[in-house]
C-alpha cells in the first residue's frame, strides 16, 4: 500500500523557445528511491530546479503529498517538505560540522522564533544519530571548510536528513568520489530510503543498480521510459537513445 | 576544549569592562570626554562586525545610520538650547531658521521655513531619543528589504549603501532651512532625562556611554550566540544552501542589518551628547570607510575585536594628531594597517590575540593533532 509522495504533472519550462523540460509527468511513491537517468542536456538538473523552486515552471504542477508547491519560493517549498543536494557540494564552510547539522535541524524557519539558544534535546539526540550514520564522529568540531570532498558530501547528506524533508532530491551524489567513498555513500543513501522519498540523478550504473527502486529515463526534456532496472535495460527506445547497444553494464 | 576558548573571550570582556568602568577613577573630565568618543567609535565597531563579519554584508554607508541617530537627538537638543528660546517667540526656534526664513514668515516652528513643522515633535526629548534609534532602524528596514528581497549580494550591496549615504548627505546639506546645511547643528542645549542634565563634561555622561557600550556588547554577543545568530552565519557562508534548508534568508539579513543600524544610530546619539554637534560630515564617505578599517584591523569576525580595534585606533590617532608632521602621515599609516590586516590578518587583531592566547594556554597539555587543527581554524569566533 503506497501513496504518492511527489507528483509531477505536465511540468514544462520554456527558455525563449527551447523546452529544456517538456511536459514531464511522474509519480514517486512514499519511501521510493527513484533514479533519473539521461544524457547530458536531457533536462535532469533543470527538472530538479523546477521541482525545488529554483527555476519557475512555464506550465505544469508539482505536489508534495497533497500540497501543491508549484508557485512557492524555495524556502517555502523546503518547509513544505523538500530537501535538495546540489551537484557541487554546499555546506557552511566557516561553521563546524555539528553547527552545520544544528542549522539544518532547526525546527522553525523564522528569525524571531530562533532567538533562543539550545535545541530541543530530542533534536540533539537526532543530530548525534546522524553524525553516526554519515560517519563524521571524529570531525564534529572541525570547520566544514576543511573537510575532504567525500566528507563534505556526507555532511550535506546528513544536513538533508536533519532537515527531515519528505522528498529529497540528490544531484549526482557520487560525482568525483573514489570507489570506497561511493560505497559508503550508497550505504548512507540506502539508510535514508524508506523514511524519505528520494529522487537521485546519477550516471554511475553500478551505483544505480545498487540503490534504485525504479528508473525514469529522460531524453531531450521528455520522459522516454520509466520502470524497474530490468525493464529499462530491456527497453529498446532507451537502448537506442542512451545506453547504446550494449545495455546497462 | 571550547571551554578554554570561551574562557579566554570571557576574560577579555571582563578586563575591557573593568578598564572602561574604572577609567573615571584615574582621569579627569576632559580626558573622560575624549575617551567617551572613543567608546562611541567602539560601539560603531560592534555594529560593523555584526553587519560585515557575522552577516557578510559590507555596508559602506554605516555613517547614514550614525548620522540619522545624531541628527534626531541634536534636533531635540537644539530646541533646548538657550539661543533657540531667545528668538522672539514663545516657543523655541532654532536660530538658523530665522536666518533662512522668507521675510515676513511667522516666527513659529509650524511654518517658519519649509518642513520646519517636522521639528515640532522634537520638542520632546524622549521623542528625539526614540527617533535616534527608530529612524535608523526604519531606514535600514526599507533599504534592507529592497536589497535582500531582490537578492542583491556582495559588492553591489556596498555600492548601493555607499550611494545612499552620499545621497542623504547631499539632501542634508541642500536642505539648509531645515538642517542648517553644511554647518550642521551646533550650539546645542543639554539632554535632560528625569531632571538630570547630561553635560558632556560630567562623569555621569561618561558612565552613560560606558555602560551603554557594555550593554550593547553583551546583547550583541548574546544575539549572535542564539540559533538565529548561527543561521545568520550559515546564510553568510552559503545563502543558497540556507534557502534550500527552508530559511527565509532575507528575513535574517534584514533583521541583523536593522540591529546593526540601530546600534549605529544609538552611537550617533551618544556622540552628540559628548561632541555637542551634529554635522553632515558624519555621512562623509571617508567616515563610513574608516569604520570598515577599524573592523578589519580589530577583527571583523569578532564583536569585541572590532570594538577594541576602533577604540585603540582612535586613541592612537588622537595622540598622533598632536604632532603636526604626523597628521597627514596618519592616513598613510591607517591605509597601510588596513592593507596589512587584509593580507596577513584576515581575522584582525582579535584572531591574532586569540591564537596567541590559545597557544599559551594550550602548551602544558598534549592534544591530538586533529583537534589542534580544528583550533587553528577557528580562533576568530572566540571574540
Amino acid at each position: 500500500m503506497s501513496t504518492a509522495s511527489l507528483t509531477i504533472d505536465g511540468l514544462t519550462v520554456d527558455f525563449s523557445g527551447f523546452r529544456a523540460v517538456d511536459s514531464v509527468s511522474t509519480v514517486v511513491d512514499a519511501g521510493e528511491l527513484r533514479v533519473l537517468l539521461g544524457a547530458n542536456g536531457a533536462g535532469k538538473t533543470t527538472l530538479m530546479d523546477l521541482i525545488s523552486g529554483k527555476t519557475r515552471a512555464t506550465a505544469g504542477k508539482v505536489y508534495i503529498g497533497d500540497t501543491e508547491v508549484t508557485a512557492m519560493s524555495e524556502h517555502a517549498i523546503a518547509r513544505a517538505g523538500m530537501g535538495r543536494k546540489f551537484q557541487i557540494p554546499s555546506v557552511f564552510r566557516d561553521l563546524t560540522v555539528r553547527q552545520n547539522l544544528e542549522v539544518a535541524a532547526s525546527p522553525s524557519p523564522g528569525v524571531f522564533a530562533n532567538l533562543r539558544f539550545a535545541l530541543p534535546s530530542s533534536t540533539t539526540a537526532r543530530i548525534d544519530e546522524i553524525i553516526e550514520l554519515v560517519g563524521l564522529g571524529d570531525r564534529v568540531d572541525t570547520d566544514a571548510g576543511t573537510l575532504s570532498h567525500g566528507e563534505t558530501q556526507w555532511l550535506e547528506l546528513g544536513m538533508l536528513i536533519a532537515q527531515r524533508p519528505k522528498v529529497i532530491l540528490l544531484d549526482e551524489p557520487t560525482a568525483g568520489m573514489t570507489e570506497a567513498e561511493t560505497m559508503k555513500t550508497a550505504a548512507i543513501i540506502k539508510a535514508m530510503r524508506g523514511e524519505h522519498t528520494l529522487v537521485v540523478v546519477e550516471h554511475d550504473m553500478a551505483f544505480v543498480k545498487e540503490i534504485a527502486n525504479r528508473i525514469t529515463v529522460m531524453h531531450l526534456g521528455k520522459v522516454l521510459a520509466e520502470g524497474s532496472v530490468e525493464s529499462i535495460e530491456k527497453n529498446q527506445a532507451v537502448r537506442d537513445a542512451y545506453l547504446g547497444s550494449k545495455g546497462i553494464v | 576544549m571550547p571551554v578554554t576558548k570561551n574562557t579566554l573571550a570571557l576574560a577579555t570582556y571582563v578586563v575591557l569592562f573593568l578598564i572602561i568602568l574604572a577609567a573615571p577613577l584615574y582621569f579627569d573630565v576632559f580626558w573622560l570626554n575624549r575617551f567617551s568618543k572613543f567608546l562611541v567609535y567602539g560601539m560603531l565597531g560592534v555594529a560593523m562586525a555584526l553587519c560585515w563579519g557575522y552577516a557578510g554584508i559590507l555596508n559602506l554607508g554605516q555613517g547614514l545610520f550614525f548620522g540619522l541617530g545624531a541628527y534626531s537627538i541634536a534636533m531635540s537638543m537644539k530646541l533646548a538650547s538657550p539661543t533657540s528660546l531667545a528668538q522672539g517667540s514663545d516657543t523655541p526656534i532654532p536660530d538658523f531658521m530665522l536666518w533662512n526664513a522668507e521675510p515676513g514668515a511667522p516666527i513659529d516652528l509650524c511654518c517658519i521655513t519649509n518642513g520646519s513643522f517636522l521639528w515640532i515633535p522634537f520638542k520632546s526629548q524622549f521623542f528625539g531619543i526614540a527617533m535616534g534609534v527608530v529612524l535608523p532602524t526604519l531606514v535600514a528596514f526599507a533599504i534592507g528589504s529592497i536589497i535582500f528581497r531582490k537578492r542583491i549580494s556582495g559588492v553591489f550591496i556596498s555600492i548601493i549603501t555607499l550611494a545612499v549615504v552620499l545621497l542623504v548627505r547631499l539632501l542634508v546639506v541642500e536642505a539648509q532651512p531645515f538642517t542648517n546645511g553644511f554647518n550642521g547643528l551646533t550650539d546645542l542645549g543639554y539632554l535632560t532625562v528625569f531632571g538630570h542634565e547630561f553635560d558632556p563634561y560630567y562623569v555621569s555622561t561618561y558612565y552613560l556611554i560606558a555602560i551603554s557600550l557594555v550593554v550593547v556588547l553583551v546583547l550583541a554577543r548574546i544575539l549572535v550566540q542564539t540559533r538565529s545568530g548561527l543561521i545568520l552565519q550559515a546564510v553568510r557562508d552559503d545563502d543558497r544552501r540556507a534557502r534550500f534548508l527552508g530559511f527565509d534568508v532575507p528575513a535574517y539579513q534584514i533583521f541583523f542589518f536593522c540591529v546593526s543600524a540601530a546600534i549605529a544610530g544609538y552611537a550617533g546619539m551618544l556622540y552628540v551628547l559628548v561632541a555637542e554637534f551634529a554635522s553632515p560630515t558624519f555621512m562623509d564617505l571617508a567616515f563610513s570607510i574608516t569604520m570598515v578599517v577599524w573592523a578589519a584591523v580589530g577583527g571583523r569576525n569578532s564583536l569585541l575585536g572590532a570594538c577594541i580595534g576602533a577604540v585603540l585606533i582612535n586613541m592612537v590617532e588622537a595622540t598622533v594628531s598632536e604632532t603636526p608632521q604626523l597628521i597627514e602621515a596618519w592616513k598613510v599609516i591607517m591605509g597601510l594597517a588596513f592593507v596589512l590586516a587584509v593580507l596577513f590578518l584576515p581575522r584582525g587583531i582579535a584572531g591574532l590575540v586569540s591564537r596567541l592566547g590559545y597557544m599559551i594556554v594550550r602548551k602544558p597539555q598534549k592534544m591530538p593533532a586533529a583537534r589542534a587543527d580544528a583550533v587553528d581554524a577557528e580562533p576568530a569566533r572566540a571574540g
